[in-house]
């Protein structure tokens, strides 16, 4: 610090040499094109490639604060208020009962004035009631009878195996003898359409209209979904509250930027260290220069989107199970087999972080969360340092301005608006009902089907809820992210009311190396990857 | 101050050892502002190769935007998964958007890289929004990965690490809150843990220090160079046995900088430790007379230097108790081996010494342990005996006995209270074999044999 006042003297003595050392080492620069904003070399200057004598290290801003405040639609009851006795029908009837009522209201809108050659489209209560040959519609749940779905009847005969299945890719069997179903509290109804092919998977609730062929299957002419529902203002939970206590609203900064990554894949072992290092850095904003560094200042929260930690699960997939079974016969709990690396090596990574950003950190497939939707935060008792960044699971369940560990699927309001985020495999197990469909158009159906996990609980799983399913959508989201994912991508969608959400299918970080950054002003949505050159054999 | 310092680090780290520094690193042991340590790599890299050329080798942290391969979304090409755009729209009835025409996506990108392909991979960048030296290493890299094992040897900063950002300038975040723990923080890496046993030296109370001088004086003015000082690493002995030598090595080195490397060192070094400790006290069972007998050693190579005069009615004594104790370890060998792993402490050999009829040698007041209560954990120093083995000029091997101060830490446990059995017996076996007792076992006994 004492350095502080002789530095401007030697600054002008060292000048030459330090433009010397500047001009052999940096690329002379073509001229600007007119299109392309060229690097500007004003201060603060991102050319880091100087030498003695060095002055003040650049002023990097103070990050703004995150107006963050989570909802806990997803939390499951505690300890033994939580039962797992139900039925899981109770779960379909709940949700066809639930939304029957907008995709009905949907659907008369759509058709009540809808004729086929002089014979108008009436409206049938129950599936089992349509009769030949009239024109009707109905509403009822998807099933999709497929050749390659699991099936639990499956599993139980499974001793009678020789080899058990490999898992499915993909649901769809190439032959096409895949069926569909529409199914009410009455009874199923064979559905087939040109407009069904590959459109609707089971769990979803929709109107079908059409008429009932010689051979009892309903040929489905058009369908209906429920859409987006009603979408909060922004600041709307936190106006209605201040407005409740009388107290004036606040003049509110602009919004900082929300970084989003999703499968780290932490392994514990070094292969994977470096970009994980870089991308501490780039998040602490201690890498690259202050151009960078600047705009690294402007994220205000980090989200963690699932699959943080590698084979974590409680729960062991076949493979590794596989592998297991063939390595060590023991019974019971194998103690030494536990290896503690990737969770010490998380911890160090979110506690490195923690002072300079909050984190909200959601469970993913791999980590050592319960496997059932939804899944519940991550215990805090996992990361020893990053913990004394959380609240106290005693004291409250969520931590504002720390380490945030919450449910997957989660939703919260930032900077006022709703976020609605999952670890993605409500996302990747859809994606096996259907062909050729991006992550983005699974999602947006989701919005409009108002049901963010339908194959849940037929191949996905899920908690037997009974009396109200937080798995179906109520607010409408401002953004809507799923992790993991195989690529990046996103998407602007409206809702009939003018809804608009923005859809960010947010990759895996271990093989991407992605970041994603929301403006969450502008919805603008930025990449920032992170790489290594991978050196060349010297030749 | 960092001035220079800086190019003594560098040059330590980097040319001496070999090894890889990253400007993480190079702020963490210096204490500097992230951006001024990468200042500082570039100076040095450019004054060492000034001088020599190629003798230090960098890599380059490069961001900015990348120049696009294709005019088309610059994402999805990205791994080569070009998932089909369907013409037709997912739904029919779904309220699509116009053909959208994707926009790029701004994409910044953060590049390390090494100085051979620098000069390709800025030419990808279509703008470069800065560059960096990341790290220096003594010759070309293979695997970058070796990169990141810096950041496993930044040592372990107690500073609060909500105020981090004011020396190492990481963007700073007024909101975070943090809990202070209720508990000794638990580092919970193996590392830390190592260093932080070690690091820990225990405070020498000065008045104690004074003390063990002043009651040595005596000793020393009565016997000459007979009895060793051994009030540990404030006068280093160069008398003591290795063993000790190499430990206060360490911990000074620990001391004057607490880089990394030097951690990493002293905690291999200070793995063997145990042993190394062990193994003076397991032999410190030399009877109590033979070290009170004026040997005198000068320096360290004690088998050079046979001239103790030792005389044969004592070498007698010696030799039975020798043979004394074989006798008992054989038979704690058959009975109880348990407490043989228990390391005699200062005060008990203190006491012991004490009885045997000698007590101008040593001062019983200052084997006492000093032992400070810190967060749970003891610390502290206690005296101990520690045996030596000379050769007289008879071509005897003479042991003599020798108090040295020695640090310990909450790993140790609690000096044990001698059982009284073993105690009685051996006094009553013979007054002289008490100093003994309690202190063999069976790796020594073998030793000898």
């Amino acid at each position: 610090m004492a350095r502080k006042s002789r530095v401007a003297t030697p600054a002008a003595v060292g000048a030459s040499k330090v433009q010397h050392l500047h001009n052999r080492n940096f690329k002379t620069s073509p001229p600007p094109s007119p299109g392309l904003p060229y690097l500007s070399m004003e201060p603060p200057d991102g050319d880091m490639l100087k030498g003695a004598p060095f002055g003040d290290a650049p002023y990097i801003p103070s990050r703004n604060p995150s107006a963050y405040s989570p909802l806990h639609t997803f939390e499951l009851p505690k300890g033994t208020d939580k039962h797992y006795g139900q039925q899981y029908a109770d779960m379909y009837f709940l949700r066809l009962a639930l939304l029957r009522k907008a995709v009905k209201q949907k659907a008369e809108d759509a058709w009540s004035d809808f004729e086929l050659g002089q014979e108008k489209a009436s409206f049938v209560e129950r599936v089992l009631d349509v009769r030949q040959g009239q024109l009707c519609w109905i509403v009822g749940t998807v099933y999709m009878e497929m050749a390659l779905k699991p099936n639990v009847l499956d599993d139980i005969s499974k001793e009678h195996w020789i080899a058990a299945p490999p898992p499915r890719e993909t649901y769809v069997s190439s032959g096409g003898q895949d069926e569909m179903m529409l199914e009410d509290e009455s009874g199923r109804l064979r559905v087939t359409g040109e407009s069904l092919n590959s459109h609707y998977v089971t769990g979803c609730v929709l109107a079908a209209l059409g008429t009932e062929q010689a051979d009892g299957t309903f040929q489905v002419i058009a369908t209906q979904y429920a859409d987006l529902p009603r979408q909060p203002q922004r600041w709307e939970r936190e106006d209605s509250a201040l407005s409740r206590a009388k107290k004036p609203k606040p003049k509110r900064e602009r919004a900082g930027k929300l970084a989003i990554i999703s499968g780290l894949e932490i392994t514990g072992v070094d292969d994977d260290e470096l970009s994980l290092d870089l991308l501490l850095e780039y998040l602490t904003g201690e890498a690259t220069g202050p151009p960078t560094q600047t705009e690294a200042a402007q994220i205000t929260r980090l989200i963690i989107a699932g699959d943080s930690l590698s084979h974590a699960s409680p729960i062991l997939s076949r493979e590794d199970f596989a592998i297991k079974k063939s390595k060590s016969k023991h019974y019971g709990y194998d103690a030494s087999a536990y290896n503690a690396s990737p969770a010490e090596r998380f911890d160090t990574f979110l506690s490195d972080l923690l002072p300079t950003l909050p984190i909200t950190l959601l469970p993913g497939a791999s980590d050592p969360a319960n496997v059932a939707l939804p899944q519940q935060p991550l215990h805090t008792a996992l990361f020893p340092k990053a913990r004394l960044y959380a609240e106290p699971p005693a004291k409250s369940n969520e931590t504002i301005h720390g380490l945030d560990t919450v449910t997957n699927p989660w939703d919260g309001d930032i900077e006022g608006y709703r976020v609605l985020g999952t670890g993605g495999q409500t996302v990747g197990d859809l994606l096996k009902y259907v062909d050729e469909v991006e992550s983005l158009e699974v999602m947006e159906m989701m919005l409009r089907w108002r049901c963010i996990a339908p194959t849940a609980p037929d191949t996905l799983w899920c908690y037997p809820f009974q009396d109200d399913d937080p798995l179906l959508l109520k607010d409408c989201p401002h953004i809507y992210f799923a992790g993991c994912q195989d690529t990046f991508g996103k998407r602007v969608i409206e809702g009939p009311a003018g809804q608009k959400v923005l859809l960010v299918s947010v990759p895996k970080f271990r093989t991407t190396g992605l970041v994603v950054l929301v403006d969450l002003e502008s919805w603008e949505v930025e990449l920032v990857e992170v790489g290594v050159v991978q050196p060349q054999p010297a030749s | 101050m960092a001035e220079d310092e800086y190019k003594d680090y560098l040059a330590a780290r980097v040319l001496t050892e070999n090894k890889p520094v990253t400007y993480r690193l190079l702020s963490r042991a210096l204490k500097v502002n992230v951006n001024v340590a990468k200042w500082m790599l570039f100076d040095f890299q450019q004054k060492q190769n000034a001088k020599k050329p190629n003798s230090v080798h960098a890599t380059y942290l490069i961001s900015g935007t990348k120049r696009r391969t294709q005019h088309t979304n610059g994402v999805n090409d990205r791994d080569g998964m070009d998932t089909a755009m369907r013409s037709s729209p997912f739904m029919s009835s779904m309220p699509e958007a116009e053909e959208r025409t994707e926009e790029p996506v701004k994409t910044t990108t953060i590049a390390l890289v090494r100085e051979e392909e620098l000069e390709k991979t800025r030419g990808e960048f279509q703008k470069e929004a800065s560059i960096h030296i990341y790290s220096l290493e003594p010759g070309p890299i293979e695997n970058l990965n070796v990169l990141s094992s810096c950041n496993h040897e930044m040592a372990i900063d107690h500073a609060d690490p909500m105020e981090q950002w004011r020396t190492y300038g990481s963007i700073h975040n007024p909101y975070i809150k943090r809990r202070t723990a209720k508990y000794t923080p638990l580092t919970s890496s193996l590392n830390s843990n190592a260093i932080a046993k070690h690091v820990a030296t225990p405070p020498v109370k000065p008045d104690a220090m004074a003390q063990a001088k002043e009651s040595e004086k005596p000793v020393l003015s009565r016997k000459g160079s007979g009895v060793e000082n051994t009030s540990g690493r404030s006068t280093p002995q160069p008398a003591a046995s290795t063993s000790t030598l190499k430990r206060s090595d360490s911990k000074s080195g620990i001391k004057k900088d607490k880089t990394a490397g030097d951690i990493f060192k002293s905690f291999a070094k200070s793995k063997s430790k145990p042993k190394e400790a062990e193994k003076p006290q397991e032999s410190a069972s030399a009877p109590i007379e033979d070290a009170m007998q004026g040997m005198s050693e000068d320096d360290g190579d004690a088998d050079d230097e046979p001239e103790v005069k030792v005389d044969e009615e004592k070498n007698e004594a010696a030799r039975k108790v020798r043979e004394e104790r074989t006798e008992r370890l054989r038979k704690m060998m058959e009975d109880d081996d348990e407490d043989m792993p228990d390391a005699p402490t200062g005060t008990e050999l203190q006491a012991e010494a004490t009885t045997l009829g000698t007590p101008d040698a040593i001062e019983p007041a200052e084997g006492e342990s000093i032992v400070t209560i810190q967060n749970g954990r003891r610390r502290g120093r206690r005296r101990v005996m520690k045996k030596k083995k000379v050769k007289d000029e008879d071509g005897y091997l003479v042991t003599k006995e020798e108090a040295t101060w020695e640090s310990f830490s909450e790993d140790e446990p609690e000096p044990k209270k001698l059982k009284p059995a073993p105690t009685k017996q051996a006094s009553t076996a013979k007054g002289k074999a008490a100093g003994k007792k309690g202190q063999g076992s069976i790796a020594s006994f073998f030793k000898k044999a």
